[in-house]
């Protein structure tokens, strides 16, 4: 075996995350940046660096003094000069791989001359835009399929939204994928824990019989006293009382039993994200657009349906386990035939479907089906509110879920206490998003940002007091949520794009573009708040 | 405008007013006079100099050890392919001036420990992008130490960050008022060890014959060698040897990515994740020297693996931490255990992560690591009962390679 070559050895700490085929992705992208202002830039650093395709700046602007005080891609002799053109230069030094355009244009113009341009992407990636064009762009990327970014740094803040109608996850990379079918092993399976005779054994060699068999066994003995599985709390004491049992003539250290007895209710059904991933009318309408995510998911179904007598098909890994070396090959080798039996199986299915779409049968190799099957447990759907529905139906849909968010309901993605304490107000950073709005209704009122300038300070807090309050009162929500001093502290911010957290936010998005665009790891849905004073944030589908 | 206020349009609008959530103690000054230590120039460090000079910090450090290897280059984005083999901390400094002009980046190609506490009390403030252990436990003790509570200057700030994979974190240590890195040792993941006997009589795994290979056969082969990670025909005689292991036991899975993953203990490390810890430590930086706004309290830990997800809490200090607090170690153990079984309890402590401790009583030295010819001598004591060694109730210091200063045991018979 030779050692990896130049490439494999740049990326081998990321290809240990994502993997070669999770890297073709990412070199099959094409990224476009509307402006290049600090946190787009150091949004593209973080995706050249990884090995993206190519990348495309689009930006009117030319160089400014001010640019020079955030954005790392500029240097003194830029000033004047297209900024497309400069951060693109200097951004395509980090990687000689990937490809970078520019386009000197303003992207208002192309919005609304050209929008066609826009289909050549992958992924477009909007900074620091505003309401009308974005609305505009947002549109015609969602009827396209094409993945949106929107992307804020305002003062101490940052603002994320994803858009997309769809992102469909295989590898979603779950800690462990523990598929050991105990209580409904195949024949082989039974086979091999059967072919143990423990009453031969010296206690060394019981004390390396893999837990997978002394499970395999203790049930099987419970099953023929019971003619079922154990269920009640004394069947179940029962059930472990004859795993127990078996160590008896072990003199030594017992790891295997302990690991048997706190495994001894594992079981693997579908979880229910798979359960309405497959009930999903995208299977039933399949169709020559359908992406291979559904045409693998009707093949997956129609096996469970039939081969799999309800069962998913078998993952086909074994988790490291007290064992001596031969029964752990024996049964790691098993599994492994077995999963191969159902991925071949799944993938008869998936052929009769290709072919029924008209589609050519080497469309989805075999290696995907693979990945498919091994994951089927842990697949993620996520179906995204366009940004559209969002802003129109604001005083229905949105007024009424700020309303609420800002009371009490942010979706706590896990409930993580230290020490029984949770100690930050998750709730507070909704605010923010309130009050990015609000600020972009200052801008479309008076065609500045509140607070630009010292002398304004005063008198622009409360202006956007006003604005703030109407804003919520548009949508129905109680304008007194919004506290005098957060509306201060935006208007000191004085639309400010400090390079810290341009940075922040430029690691947040590249994080998220990465996973939409290898399909691995789940990408936020659909809104996401940074604070950066008291550095908490907050994710929420509005 | 003349470039040495270049960046102030960005933070000039939080830097001359103050706000509702700005600290007490508002001193926008001090960014421009203050010096700031940068420790690492890899993964975090690159992007922490970035940061800092585009804050407006103008006097930076930086210390590194390593040299740039083409792995780096998927994230350390100031090093090219023609810099391999070069200093980090001085590619990385010479960069960053010829970038940002008016910031003085000071490197220092060498070791933590080669510096003395007068070294480190020059700096305002201390941030540590470090991927080891060790180097992080150092360099806590040491700024620890030096904070004296009747000097107010004495007291210097540490930022940490640390990433893996799409995961990490970043915290304050402020000596004596928040916990330390020591106080919250227990929250490091050990690296992932196997057992002697399942190595040499009944591997499973890909990684069993790769431990075999590097643990078992590499010092029978090669007594006066240690094993280089980066060097390829190292790694290719481990490869090798593995190999044949796992043909015999029919196991599958052995590559030469999975033999330098095991025998360097790589961690996946990626651009996007270090950009959002090093910004965020740069962000407390930026916050603690001008008191513009409140600051973390005082940990953060963020996973992007499932959506994005950040928690912040106050990590709290705690009581016996060997390092900021008043460490000592009870333990209650029959008189009959021998010394070496006492050994092997401390060694399991998460608390102290001892590698190879020593332990000596008031009188006499009863088991030393090292030099090896006070090991040689007191090696006779490991198999004695500890009744024969000691009193009850008796008091012995635990010196060890990990524990930056000596710990008290108290010894209880039971």
């Amino acid at each position: 075996m030779q050692q990896p070559n130049t490439k494999t050895q740049r990326y081998d700490r990321q290809l240990r995350l994502w993997h070669n085929h999770g890297q073709q992705a990412l070199e099959n992208s094409k990224v476009l940046l509307i402006n290049g202002s600090a946190t787009g830039t150091e949004i593209l650093k973080n995706l050249v660096l990884p090995g993206i395709q190519s990348f495309t700046v689009l930006d009117g602007n030319k160089v400014a003094n001010a640019d020079l005080g955030n954005n790392f891609f500029l240097t003194r002799e830029s000033v004047g000069k297209s900024r497309s053109k400069e951060v693109t230069d200097l951004l395509r030094e980090l990687n000689n791989d990937v490809e970078g355009n520019h386009l000197e244009e303003d992207p208002t113009n192309l919005i609304n001359n050209d929008l066609n341009f826009f289909k050549k992407f992958t992924i477009v990636v909007a900074s620091q835009l505003i309401e009308v064009e974005l609305l505009k762009l947002s549109a015609f990327l969602w009827e396209n399929n094409i993945p949106l970014i929107v992307v804020r740094t305002y003062g101490f803040i940052g603002y994320l939204r994803i858009a997309v109608p769809e992102h469909t996850v295989v590898e979603t990379h779950p800690e462990q994928i523990v598929d050991l079918r105990l209580d409904s092993p195949f024949k082989e399976l039974s086979t091999f824990a059967n072919s143990f005779d423990f009453s031969t054994m010296t206690s060394f060699e019981l004390s390396h019989v893999p837990y997978v068999v002394l499970l395999l066994r203790s049930l099987g003995e419970f099953r023929q006293q019971y003619g079922h599985l154990p269920s009640s709390t004394n069947e179940k004491n029962e059930f472990k009382n004859l795993i127990k049992q078996k160590m008896s003539g072990v003199t030594s250290e017992t790891e295997n039993f302990d690991e048997a007895l706190s495994s001894a209710f594992r079981t693997y059904s579908p979880t229910s994200n798979t359960q309405s991933i497959l009930q999903d009318e995208k299977i039933s309408n399949l169709n020559l657009k359908s992406t291979n995510f559904w045409i693998l998911a009707k093949a997956l179904k129609s096996f469970i349906e039939n081969e799999g007598n309800g069962f998913l098909p078998v993952a086909g890994t074994l988790p490291d386990m007290k064992s001596d070396t031969t029964s752990y090959v024996e049964l790691q080798t098993i599994y492994k035939n077995k999963a191969k039996q159902d991925v071949a199986s799944v993938n008869n299915y998936l052929l009769e479907i290709l072919n029924n779409l008209g589609k050519p049968k080497d469309s989805i190799p075999l290696e995907e089906v693979e990945r498919f099957c091994k994951n089927a447990n842990f697949l993620r759907v996520i179906k995204y509110r366009s940004l559209n529905d969002e802003y129109l139906n604001a005083s229905t849909t949105l007024g009424f879920t700020t309303n609420d968010i800002l009371h009490l309901t942010v979706l706590k993605k896990k409930k993580f206490f230290y020490k029984g304490k949770l100690l930050e107000d998750l709730n507070s950073n909704v605010v923010f998003f309130v009050l990015i709005r609000a600020v972009d209704s200052f801008w479309e009122k008076y065609r500045r940002y509140p607070g630009v300038h010292n002398s304004e300070v005063d008198a622009d807090i409360p202006l956007l007091k006003r604005c703030t309050q109407n804003l919520l009162q548009g949508w129905g929500v109680n304008p007194g949520l919004i506290q005098d001093d957060h509306i201060h502290c935006m208007v000191r911010a004085g639309a400010c794009e400090m390079h810290n957290m341009a940075a922040i936010q430029g690691g947040i998005v590249a994080q998220e573009i990465i996973k939409i665009l290898t399909g691995q790891y789940i990408p936020l849905d659909n809104s996401f708040i940074f604070n950066g004073m008291n550095s908490t944030s907050t994710t929420f589908r509005i | 405008m003349t470039h040495q206020t270049q960046w102030t349009t960005s933070i000039y609008p939080l830097l001359e007013r103050t706000g509702p959530f700005a600290n007490t103690g508002f001193e926008p000054e001090a960014l421009h006079t203050c010096k700031i230590l940068v420790i690492g120039a890899g993964g975090l460090g690159c992007e922490l100099l970035k940061n800092l000079a585009l804050s407006g910090f103008k006097d930076i450090h930086v210390i590194d050890m390593d040299t740039i290897d083409i792995s780096n280059l998927n994230r350390q984005f100031l090093f090219r392919q023609s810099d391999v083999g070069k200093s980090k901390a001085e590619v990385a400094a010479n960069f960053i001036m010829k970038r940002i002009v008016g910031c003085k980046v000071t490197p220092y190609f060498g070791k933590i420990q080669d510096k003395d506490t007068e070294y480190y009390s020059q700096f305002t403030l201390i941030i540590c992008g470090l991927d080891s252990v060790e180097a992080r436990r150092w360099i806590n003790a040491t700024v620890v130490g030096m904070f004296d509570p009747e000097d107010p200057s004495t007291l210097k700030p540490i930022i940490d960050g640390g990433t893996e994979g799409l995961k990490g974190q970043s915290r304050i240590i402020l000596p004596s008022f928040t916990a330390c890195y020591e106080c919250s040792l227990e929250m490091q993941t050990k690296p992932k060890t196997f057992p002697i006997c399942t190595i040499a009589n009944t591997p499973r795994l890909p990684e069993h014959c790769i431990e075999f290979a590097s643990v078992l056969e590499w010092p029978k082969h090669f007594p006066d060698t240690k094993i280089d990670g980066d060097d390829p025909t190292h790694i290719k005689w481990l490869l090798n040897t593995a190999l044949e292991r796992a043909k015999e036991f029919n196991i599958a899975g052995v590559t030469y990515s999975l033999t330098q993953g095991v025998v360097k203990n790589i961690i996946p490390a990626i651009a996007s994740t270090n950009a959002i810890v090093a910004a965020s430590c740069a962000n407390e930086a930026f916050k603690i020297v001008t008191n513009c706004s409140i600051y973390l309290n005082n940990y953060m830990m963020y996973t992007g693996d499932d959506s994005i997800y950040t928690l912040t809490f106050p990590l709290e200090k705690k009581e016996n931490c060997s390092v900021c607090g008043s460490a000592k170690v009870n333990l209650d153990i029959s008189k009959e255990k021998t010394l070496l079984e006492l050994i092997d309890i401390l060694k399991e402590l998460p608390e102290f992560q001892l590698k190879k401790p020593s332990l000596r009583s008031l009188k006499t030295s009863l088991y030393m690591q090292a030099p090896p010819f006070l090991e040689e001598k007191t090696r006779v004591n490991l198999d004695k009962p500890l009744m024969e060694l000691i009193t009850n109730g008796e008091e012995l210091t635990i010196t060890d390679i990990n524990l930056p200063i000596s710990l008290q045991l108290t010894v209880t018979f039971v």
